[in-house]
């Protein structure tokens, strides 16, 4: 079964973050979500750059750098599969790390529009209901 | 097989007492997508024909594939493709004959792999040159810059007089030339989401300077706008060395200021030593190249 990527990637041009690194914080969100699970096979340097319109070489570094950190594993002749650990490694503290760019951004907004700690809080509390309700 | 295809060292270019081009180097990896950023009147054409022995350089050394521009062997030759910016010189000549035309001048042609071009960028091989839109007139030079299978593909400027629609369809031809054969493509260009696309390498070109040049992650990495709020006067420097500061707009304790080599530890630095609140803003390529041409 071969996964397609399309379906898993997006790049965005228009966003200060490098592509490669779009594409390792992709593969580590659907790793934590648990959209791409222990032992599936990534779809190959060639064809992730052929679906995504990007360059091959910046695709093959958000490889190896997710291989450097233990995400993902080579293996010869058959391409990237996702590494054991980083699935079992699926605890909270990954989870939450995930979340820390977005909320960044939510931060300095909140301080360009004087929004206080404490309004936020609550803003996210009722968000959050709304969501479950919704 | 050497290492750059491209390597220019200390290059100046006069035309009269014009200076076009001031002491630059550069290098281009094999195999690479190289894209050449700069604004109009920056030297990029300049540069290009320098670099394909078309202008003698003033100063400095060049090599291009191991030769030297000014003094190509015929063998090297045979290894270029060049796509200058407008090339309509035959008008009256089909699509057919100018292929021919191109082929006899080189011992090695691919006509299978032009046929295949025209067809998958639907060109119609029968029509007369000078009735092409700009766009398909493009493609074919491209194209035919393609057919005696080069090393070294040059284009200048290749995306400007093409629609969303082509210039997509030219980056996926880009980047399948690439990953099928060992080609190192140089391009020049001032439109930056192609860029970000196709390239992995990319020098920027201002005043005749190159004003940043390295894989182009990097430079997302490295240029970066702080927003800082102050109570006191802050430094021109913002302790930091003033060859970091690109550009600094300040006004009563607030500061926008674009920093190039930028460092995590910019921000604790900047904190502890103007006693500020810094945050960090990522800038996307257009606004790096907005940022270095200020």
């Amino acid at each position: 079964m071969s996964i397609k990527a399309k379906y898993y990637f997006t790049v965005s041009t228009s966003s200060g973050v490098p592509i490669y690194r779009q594409i390792i914080d992709q593969v580590k969100t659907h790793i934590a979500t648990g959209r791409l699970e222990m032992d599936v096979f990534l779809p190959s340097v060639r064809q992730v750059a052929k679906e995504l319109v990007v360059n091959p070489m910046t695709v093959s570094k958000a490889y190896s750098l997710l291989e450097k950190e233990g995400v993902l594993e080579s293996v010869r002749g058959q391409g990237m599969k996702v590494h054991k650990t980083s699935v079992s490694k699926k605890d909270l503290e990954k989870r939450e790390d995930q979340m820390v760019p977005l909320l960044k951004e939510v931060v300095t907004k909140a301080r360009q529009l004087s929004l206080s700690k404490e309004k936020m809080a609550a803003l996210l509390e009722s968000l959050w209901k709304e969501n479950k309700n919704g | 097989m050497d290492r750059y295809v491209i390597e220019a060292k200390d290059i100046s270019k006069n035309f009269g007492a014009k200076q076009v081009l001031d002491q630059l180097s550069l290098s281009v990896p094999a195999g690479s997508v190289f894209g050449l950023l700069g604004t109009n009147g920056a030297g990029k054409t300049t540069l290009i024909k320098c670099l394909l022995g078309l202008y003698k350089i003033s100063r400095g050394k060049i090599h291009v594939l191991g030769d030297d521009p000014w003094d190509f062997m015929e063998a090297t030759k045979e290894q270029l493709g060049y796509v200058p910016q407008s090339d309509r010189v035959y008008p009256w000549l089909t699509v057919k004959e100018l292929i021919a035309y191109t082929a006899s001048f080189y011992k090695h042609w691919n006509a299978p792999l032009i046929e295949k071009l025209i067809k998958e960028w639907r060109i119609n091989p029968e029509e007369k040159l000078g009735v092409l839109s700009e766009g398909e007139a493009q493609k074919v030079s491209i194209i035919l810059s393609l057919g005696h299978e080069p090393k070294l593909l040059v284009l200048d400027e290749p995306v400007a007089s093409l629609d969303p629609a082509a210039r997509r369809q030219f980056i996926k031809m880009i980047l399948q030339i690439v990953s099928d054969r060992e080609c190192a493509i140089f391009f020049s260009t001032h439109i930056t989401s192609d860029l970000e696309r196709v390239a992995d390498q990319v020098a920027v070109l201002k005043e005749g300077r190159i004003h940043f040049h390295g894989e182009l992650g990097a430079l997302k990495d490295e240029v970066k706008r702080l927003h800082i709020r102050s109570e006191q006067q802050l430094p021109d420097d913002l302790g930091l060395g003033r060859e970091k500061v690109i550009y600094c707009e300040s006004s009563a304790g607030e500061a926008i200021v674009s920093v190039r080599g930028f460092k995590k530890e910019f921000k604790d630095i900047i904190e502890a030593t103007c006693k500020a609140r810094v945050e960090v803003e990522d800038l996307n390529l257009e606004e790096i190249f907005l940022e270095l041409n200020r």
